[in-house]
């Protein structure tokens, strides 16, 4: 399975990004591989407008199983993002990623 | 680390009024974020000495080097925004019509025109009178406002709360629900409404309140003015019951808060009416979230 995280930082202790549109990683972790991929979004945050949906595109693209976030895509980026076979969690914003990856493990994020 | 963000829905309820009472108020404990960078306003109240200014850049402006122009007016016949005009001596852009799009540059011939990045506002970092950090930001009349300065202000706040060890962020959000307004919303703890009796004043406040759902906010509705039309207020009252916000307290209409803004203070200065009230405010909203 890959998961993605919206993330401040890049490795495993960086807190969660609660932004979604303008989140200034998007980290991917392929439990088959047990990898942590990291793609930088500053391009998408230096955007004045539509950064939601650029977001939503480059997920789009990168195509986790699994999307955890803080406090979630607005309208616009969802409506994009329903289409993807992807499960989304949110409201793991004060959480690192290791402490947001447990969590999902032990059912404990809320699903969108 | 807890973010407070207060909203409005509609403008003139009183919104900076309150954030910058509940910033005197929670003073030495917070750090003061001015979102409102439309129109911004907190500096009045917080009179901040500012010690780090920087210009902030946002979208494109076309530009035309006059040494490579031949005066072909090709740019002038594409152009959607009426922006390129023959002046004195050769074509000119109008940068508050320029919407940055590139038609021009790519029509160009001589390759004379350019985009460049946009500057379109300042952005602060200081302390207010409270001996509290504050960051803040002004837009310049006309700039094209985005969610991307809101955002610069509030991860410099972020920044300023772990530097000085504070545990709360009160942050001045913009009126309406658009870009700006989302965009403040961003890692949340606690939203404040300032709403007052008037028919807009509920009509914002329940679009604001949908926009909250979405993003699975708690709120808290505080009425301003709450006695001068008792009809609304009620009805106000009834929606928040209805959308399970609690009601953190009522300021009745009272011109000592049109004589603190004239004297550059908050309310709880100089009224102490209204600074018991505020003080009461603030031991609901401490309540509701267990920090200030």
């Amino acid at each position: 399975m890959r998961i993605a995280f919206t993330s401040a930082g890049t490795s495993w202790d960086a807190q969660i990004d609660p932004r979604f549109g303008r989140t200034a990683y998007l980290v991917l972790y392929n439990e088959e591989t047990a990898q942590l991929e990291v793609y930088d979004n500053s391009a998408v945050q230096a955007d004045a407008h539509g950064a939601g949906t650029a977001t939503a595109q480059r997920i789009y693209e990168l195509h986790p199983d699994v999307l955890i976030t803080g406090n979630g895509p607005g309208d616009t980026a969802y409506k994009a993002l329903k289409n993807l076979d992807m499960s989304i969690y949110v409201d793991a914003h004060n959480l690192s990623l290791q402490e947001a990856y447990n969590k999902f493990k032990n059912k404990e994020l809320k699903a969108l | 680390m807890r973010e407070i963000i207060v909203l409005s829905g509609k403008g003139g309820t009183g919104k900076t009024s309150v954030t910058a009472a509940l910033g005197v108020l929670a003073a030495g404990r917070a750090v003061i974020a001015d979102c409102d960078v439309d129109a911004a306003n907190m500096h009045l109240l917080m009179q901040p000495e500012v010690h780090k200014e920087e210009a902030f850049f946002s979208g494109e402006l076309a530009e035309i080097d006059p040494e490579a122009c031949i005066n072909c007016g090709k740019c002038e016949e594409v152009c959607h925004f009426d922006a390129i005009h023959q002046g004195a001596e050769q074509y000119e852009i109008q940068p508050l019509r320029c919407e940055g799009c590139g038609y021009c540059e790519v029509v160009c011939p001589t390759n004379a025109i350019s985009l460049h990045a946009r500057r379109s506002g300042d952005f602060f970092v200081s302390t207010a009178r409270t001996g509290d950090p504050m960051a803040h930001a002004r837009l310049d009349a006309g700039a094209d406002n985005s969610g991307k300065l809101v955002a610069k202000v509030k991860e410099e706040a972020r920044k300023l709360a772990n530097g000085y060890q504070r545990n709360l962020i009160l942050v001045d959000g913009a009126p309406g629900i658009g870009c700006p307004v989302v965009s403040s919303l961003a890692g949340a703890s606690y939203v404040v409404l300032v709403t007052e009796p008037s028919a807009s004043g509920l009509h914002d406040l329940k679009r604001l309140v949908e926009v909250l759902k979405k993003f699975r906010l708690q709120a808290g509705c505080i009425i301003n003015k709450a006695d001068i039309n008792p009809d609304q207020a009620s009805a106000i009252r009834d929606f928040c019951k209805q959308q399970d916000i609690a009601m953190l307290g009522e300021i009745p209409y009272d011109a000592d808060f049109t004589a603190a803004m004239i004297q550059g203070k908050t309310i709880v200065e100089t009224s102490e009416k209204l600074n018991q009230l505020m003080e009461a405010i603030i031991i609901s909203i401490q309540h509701k979230i267990n920090v200030l």
